[in-house]
């Protein structure tokens, strides 16, 4: 069974106020949550069980950390299996992960690395991910990620890239825009540019977050600041080309308190319903 | 596992595990290119790359794994000290690194490679292996996916083992490390004893200590670990102590299994 999908301004739930979520102290305040299977996965106790009842009163996405499809390692299947039974027990209508390798030679190393903008590339990410739909069960959608540097000689932009990896599969985009603005202030590209590169009718859903200085030359996607307006401007931009879409706020480092990130979803979600009135005006039956 | 196939992939992930490539990269960035089996193409390319830029990832991963470590293990951490941790770090990520796409698994596996290691190091209190396994253990119980199962309604009886709730663990430590405190500013260091807990997890999802007598713990060893039907397990404990089981022991026995099965630790007899 599949739930209609929700449209709107979620939050990508965390411990840190999974307590507070399900005490019902965010009842009416967001259109969904998105969770990480991985979070849950092979787990007991407390935190499952608060994961039961909260899905039991809020729409839930799913958003993965750890698929790796960048490597050349061999898919693990053991995850696999795992990751299907959390899909289908809460009917995820589909599942993103990321762009990018995060394991090498049987090892994790926990952590977004980029792979090289090539064809061999993408056509192995194709690949794979078409294996993976076959493995759970539900459509893939693949998330663009921050990279720092390019990793050897690219083929092509990551926008074609990307939109090579879409063609071969047939998978979905998970748009994050603050990613784009971060490879646009590190890289030096105008991220309104790439946005119009990218077949926005693949993207099935967004994510906003903010990010943190390294140093002069350097931002990171840390997702421990508040969204910031350029990031906001990517996001009305996107939304009102595309219409409604789910859109995910991130928060994984400096967490504030509960009532602060449902403040700040409620600015997202200003931003949204703008956006979307744009696009009603250009979409509008006559 | 072969090597990388992608040599671009086997470079950032030698940087990122590999001190002395690391140190090199700093050093002499187009030795460690050079180094690399990349197309000419792609060597030209990183060769044209701030090596400063690609380290940045070394310190996101071991940022990543030494935090991770350091939430699940506070007191272990603060006894070794900054640069010690840091250390012990950056050789579990170059000698092992993770295997489990869990983060939540860091830890564990951080202190199983660390154990023998920590073993052989004269710097090392003695006692920051069982007090590591210790940390690890809250942590490990309160989310097993074990646990929680029902009652199987049969009587306990000498010729059947029991059956215990999934959550429950028999440790046993050389320092009593269980009764030290929980702030890490504190660096106390535990009495050496001989100290067996009975951890599980009860019904509100709380973890749950018992401290355990010699002969409590010699019985929970046979009947939890070692599986015997309850007659079996008190024979042992008996011969284990060189006596016969006396009316004290039989009634301390009754007692603890009952206790036990109060608890919601021992679920009735098993298969």
């Amino acid at each position: 069974m599949t739930l209609p999908v929700p449209v709107g301004v979620g939050l990508g739930l965390r411990s840190a106020f999974l307590r507070d979520v399900d005490r019902g102290e965010a009842e009416g305040r967001v259109a969904f949550f998105e969770v990480a299977p991985e979070n849950y996965m092979h787990r007991g106790g407390r935190l499952p069980k608060r994961l039961e009842s909260i899905a039991g009163r809020h729409p839930l996405l799913t958003h993965g950390l750890m698929m790796s499809l960048g490597s050349t390692d061999a898919l693990d299947r053991a995850y696999l299996r795992t990751l299907k039974e959390f899909l289908h027990r809460y009917a995820a209508p589909w599942h993103s992960d990321h762009l990018c390798f995060s394991g090498l030679d049987g090892t994790l190393l926990h952590d977004l690395l980029p792979v090289p903008f090539d064809r061999g590339t993408a056509r192995r990410i194709a690949d794979r991910i078409s294996f993976v739909e076959d493995a759970l069960g539900v459509p893939m959608a693949i998330e663009n990620i921050s990279w720092y540097v390019e990793l050897g000689n690219p083929h092509y932009a990551e926008t074609d890239f990307i939109n090579e990896i879409l063609a071969l599969s047939g998978c979905r985009l998970l748009l994050d825009v603050n990613n784009v603005f971060v490879n646009a202030s590190n890289h030096g590209f105008d991220p309104f540019a790439w946005l119009a590169e990218i077949p926005l009718d693949r993207v099935v859903a967004l994510h906003v977050a903010g990010h943190e200085p390294w140093d002069d030359t350097l931002i990171i996607d840390t997702h421990g600041a508040d969204v910031r307006r350029e990031v906001e401007e990517m996001l009305h931009w996107v939304i009102a080309r595309c219409g409604p879409r789910p859109v995910v706020l991130e928060r994984d480092a400096h967490i504030p308190p509960l009532p602060e990130l449902l403040a700040e979803v409620d600015r997202i979600a200003a931003v949204y319903a703008n956006a979307l009135c744009r696009w009603n005006e250009t979409h509008a039956p006559h | 596992m072969p090597p990388t196939e992608d040599p671009r992939l086997a470079l950032l992930g030698a940087i990122i595990r590999d001190p002395t490539t690391a140190a090199l990269a700093e050093r002499d960035w187009p030795a460690v290119v050079a180094s690399a089996d990349l197309a000419p193409a792609d060597r030209d390319a990183l060769l044209r790359l701030s090596p400063q830029r690609v380290l940045v990832y070394r310190q996101l991963v071991h940022n990543r794994i030494a935090n991770a470590t350091r939430e699940f293990l506070p007191r272990c951490a603060a006894r070794l000290g900054p640069a010690k941790f840091r250390e012990a770090i950056t050789e579990f990520v170059a000698q092992r690194a993770s295997q489990s796409p869990y983060l939540r698994d860091v830890p564990g596996e951080f202190v199983r490679w660390a154990l023998t290691r920590w073993a052989g190091d004269r710097d090392i209190p003695e006692y920051l292996g069982d007090l590591a396994r210790h940390e690890l253990l809250d942590f490990d119980v309160r989310n097993d996916p074990r646990g929680g199962e029902n009652a199987t309604g049969e009587p306990l009886a000498l010729d059947r083992p029991l059956r215990f709730d999934g959550s429950t663990r028999l440790v046993r430590y050389a320092f009593a490390v269980h009764r030290l405190s929980r702030d890490p500013k504190d660096h106390g260091a535990p009495s050496r004893e001989d100290a067996r807990l009975l951890v599980f997890r009860d019904a509100s999802c709380k973890v749950r200590y018992l401290e355990l007598t010699v002969f409590a713990g010699n019985l929970v060893e046979a009947l939890l670990v070692d599986a015997l039907p309850v007659g079996d397990a008190l024979r042992r404990v008996c011969v284990a102590g060189e006596h016969g089981l006396d009316d004290q022991q039989l009634a301390d026995a009754a007692h603890l299994l009952a206790d036990l099965a109060d608890r919601g630790v021992v679920l009735g007899a098993g298969a």
